[in-house]
C-alpha cells in the first residue's frame, strides 16, 4: 500500500515537472498541439511550421511589441510570442546565463554585440529602430521645471535608471552635451547627478515614478513621453540630443532559428517598421 | 534598581535626591504609566496594521480587486503561483518526509551540521539563495554546465520558479514535521510493534497520524513562504509573464510599469492568502493541544 501511494506521488511530480518543462520551453510542446488544420504558406513566406517564439527586449519597446505581437500571431497561425521586458543589460545577462530566449530586441547596440562576441548569437546584429530623448515632468510639473537646464536646479528629484541601463548611458551623454551648451551652468553634469533620487531597473520604472509622482524629473525617450497621458515632455534642444538606436539579434541556444530570424526580419522590415513608426520611433540611423 | 541600592551610599545631593523620584513614579504600576505604555505599545501596533489594511481596503474600495477578474497578467500569475506552489509542497513533502523522520529518530556524526545547511535557506536573503542556484544550474554553472549538453535548461524557466521555491520553503516544513515525528510517543510504537505491526504501517497509522497537526502546519508555513517567494524567482528564474511571474513578482512588476491596480490587486491577494495562513495554523495548534488532552 505505502510502496504504491509513493509511487504514485513520484508519477504525479514527474507529471507536474514534465507539465511544466512543456511549459517552460513551449517550442518542443508547440507543433503537436498546434491545430492540424492550418493552412501554412502566407505572408512570411517562411516554410517553416509555425513555432512559437520568446522575445526578450528593452523595456522601451513594450507597447510596439504588443501590437507586434498581436500582428505576428495573425499573420502566423499556431505561433504564440512570449514577451519579456526588462533593461537591455538585465536580459543580455539572463541571456548569458541560460535564459531560453529565441531573439533579443536591444535598445542599444552594444548589448546585442556582447552576445554576438560570446558567441551566443546567431549572425550580426540588425539595427530596427532608432529613439530621441526628452525630459519628463508629472503633469502637475511639482519643481516648475521648464528647460532641461532646471533639471541641475536645488531640490529637484531627478529619477534616473542604473548604471547598465541603455537610457543612462544616453542620457549621460545628453547631460554632457548640454553641460557644454551656452546658457547651462559650469557644474550642470555635477548638479544633475546629485539630483539623482533613485535609480531604477529600467526605463519604463523610471516613466512610472513620473508618473506616481514620486519624482520631478527624468530624462527617456521620446517614446515612453508619447506613450503616457500622465506626463508632459520638455523638449531639449536638437543640437544636443542623442541619437539611440535598437538592435536585435537572434540567440545561438534557440530551438526555432528559422522562425526567429523570421521575426527579426519582419520586425525590422516594413511591417515592423510601420508599428515602430506608430509609436514614435524613428527608422535605424 | 540599581539607583535605589545605590542611592543611600551616594552623598545626598538635592539633584540626586530628585532624579530617581519620577523614574520610580514611572513604573507599570501607576494608572497613567500602565497607560503610556499601553499607547507606545498601540503606535506599534498601528504601524503593523495600518499599511496592510489600507492595502486590503483600498485594493475593495476602488475596485482594483476586480481587476483581477479582467487582467490577464494577475490571472495568468494566480494560476503560476498556484500550480508551482502545488509542485513545490509536493516535492517538499516526499523528500523532506523522509529527510525529517532521520533527523528525529536516527543520531549519527555530523548530523548537527546536517541540521544547519537544512536550516540555512530559512535566514538567508532570498536574493543570495537565487544567485547560489543560478551558480550552480546556470548555463556556467556546476552542473548547469553538463545539463545544457544533455538539452536541459533550468535558469529563467518555470522549474526555476519550483526550484526556487522549494529551496527557500522546505526547511520550514521539515523543521516542523522533524519536531512532530520526535514528540510521538516511542511507547505507543513500541506497543504497536509488539502488536505485529510492520515498520511501515507503524509509520502510516502511528507515527504520521500522531504528528498530523505539526505535519499541516509545517505544509502551511511551507506554502506560505512558497506563495510569497520573491528575491529568488526574480534572480534565478526572471520575471516573464506566464512563465515565470508569479503574484509577487506581478506586485513588483506592475509597479515597476505603473500599473498600480494590477500591482494592488495582486498584493491583496496575497494578503488573503497570508490572512488564510495564520488562520489554519492556529486551528492545527488547536487541534494538536485537543489531541494531546486525548492521548492524555
Amino acid at each position: 500500500m505505502h510502496r504504491i501511494r509513493s509511487c504514485a506521488l513520484l508519477v504525479i511530480f514527474l507529471v507536474g515537472l514534465a507539465a511544466c518543462s512543456a511549459a517552460a520551453t513551449p517550442t518542443s510542446s508547440a507543433p503537436s498541439s498546434a491545430p492540424p488544420s492550418v493552412a501554412p504558406g502566407d505572408a512570411a513566406g517562411s516554410a517553416a511550421a509555425p513555432a512559437s517564439l520568446t522575445i526578450y527586449a528593452a523595456a522601451s519597446l513594450k507597447g510596439a511589441l504588443d501590437k507586434a505581437k498581436a500582428a505576428w500571431e495573425t499573420a502566423h497561425p499556431g505561433s504564440k510570442l512570449t514577451l519579456a521586458t526588462d533593461s537591455s543589460a538585465a536580459l543580455e545577462t539572463q541571456i548569458e546565463q541560460g535564459a531560453p530566449a529565441d531573439v533579443f530586441l536591444s535598445a542599444d547596440t552594444t548589448n546585442p554585440k556582447k552576445l554576438v562576441d560570446h558567441g551566443l548569437a546567431t549572425g550580426a546584429a540588425i539595427s530596427f529602430a532608432g529613439n530621441k530623448l526628452t525630459v519628463i515632468v508629472p503633469a502637475a510639473n511639482p519643481a516648475g521645471i521648464k528647460t532641461p537646464a532646471d533639471l541641475a536646479k536645488k531640490d529637484v528629484k531627478v529619477i534616473a535608471a542604473g548604471d547598465a541601463v541603455p537610457i543612462t548611458k544616453y542620457a549621460t551623454q545628453l547631460v554632457a552635451d548640454l553641460a557644454g551648451d551656452s546658457g547651462y551652468p559650469s557644474d550642470f553634469a555635477a548638479a544633475y547627478t546629485a539630483n539623482i533620487a533613485s535609480r531604477e531597473d529600467d526605463v519604463r520604472a523610471v516613466v512610472a515614478k513620473i508618473e506616481l509622482g514620486e519624482g520631478d524629473a527624468a530624462i527617456v525617450y521620446v517614446t515612453d513621453a508619447m506613450a503616457s497621458t500622465k506626463v508632459v515632455p520638455i523638449d531639449v534642444p536638437a543640437t544636443a540630443n542623442v541619437p539611440a538606436t535598437y538592435a536585435g539579434i537572434v540567440v545561438k541556444a534557440s530551438p526555432n532559428a528559422s522562425s526567429a530570424q523570421a521575426f527579426l526580419d519582419w520586425f525590422a522590415g516594413s511591417e515592423g517598421q510601420a508599428i515602430l513608426a506608430g509609436f514614435g520611433f524613428l527608422p535605424p540611423p | 534598581m540599581i539607583e535605589d541600592v545605590a542611592h543611600p551610599t551616594m552623598a545626598p545631593k538635592p539633584e540626586a535626591e530628585q532624579r530617581p523620584m519620577p523614574a520610580r513614579g514611572g513604573g507599570a504600576r501607576s494608572p497613567w504609566g500602565e497607560r503610556s505604555v499601553a499607547a507606545v505599545g498601540a503606535l506599534l501596533a498601528i504601524f503593523l496594521g495600518l499599511p496592510v489594511v489600507a492595502l486590503v481596503g483600498r485594493a475593495v474600495l476602488d475596485g482594483s480587486l476586480a481587476v483581477t477578474l479582467t487582467s490577464r497578467v494577475v490571472l495568468d500569475a494566480l494560476v503560476l503561483s498556484l500550480a508551482t506552489t502545488a509542485v513545490s509542497l509536493a516535492l517538499t513533502v516526499s523528500f523532506g518526509l523522509p529527510l525529517a523522520f532521520v533527523l528525529a529518530r536516527r543520531s549519527f556524526p555530523g548530523k548537527g551540521w546536517l541540521e544547519a545547511v537544512i536550516d540555512l535557506p530559512i535566514v538567508l536573503p532570498p536574493s543570495v539563495a537565487g544567485l547560489a542556484l543560478l551558480i550552480v544550474l546556470g548555463r556556467r554553472g556546476i552542473l548547469g554546465g553538463p545539463l545544457e549538453v544533455l538539452g536541459i535548461a533550468i535558469p529563467f524557466t518555470t522549474i526555476a520558479v519550483i526550484l526556487a521555491q522549494t529551496f527557500v520553503s522546505a526547511p520550514f516544513f521539515i523543521r516542523s514535521a522533524r519536531t512532530g515525528i520526535a514528540s510521538v510517543s516511542r511507547d505507543l510504537e513500541d506497543a504497536a510493534r509488539v502488536d505485529g505491526a510492520s515498520e511501515r504501517q507503524l509509520f502510516r497509522r502511528i507515527t504520521v497520524p500522531l504528528a498530523s497537526a505539526a505535519l499541516a502546519a509545517g505544509l502551511v508555513m511551507t506554502w506560505a513562504r512558497s506563495l510569497g517567494e520573491f528575491g529568488a524567482t526574480i534572480m534565478f528564474a526572471g520575471n516573464v509573464e506566464g512563465r515565470t511571474q508569479t503574484l509577487p513578482l506581478v506586485v513588483y512588476g506592475e509597479f515597476q510599469e505603473g500599473n498600480l491596480d494590477s500591482s494592488i490587486a495582486a498584493a491583496a491577494i496575497l494578503v488573503l492568502a497570508a490572512f488564510g495562513v495564520l488562520v489554519a495554523v492556529r486551528v492545527f495548534r488547536w487541534s494538536r493541544i485537543l489531541d494531546a488532552r486525548g492521548l492524555d
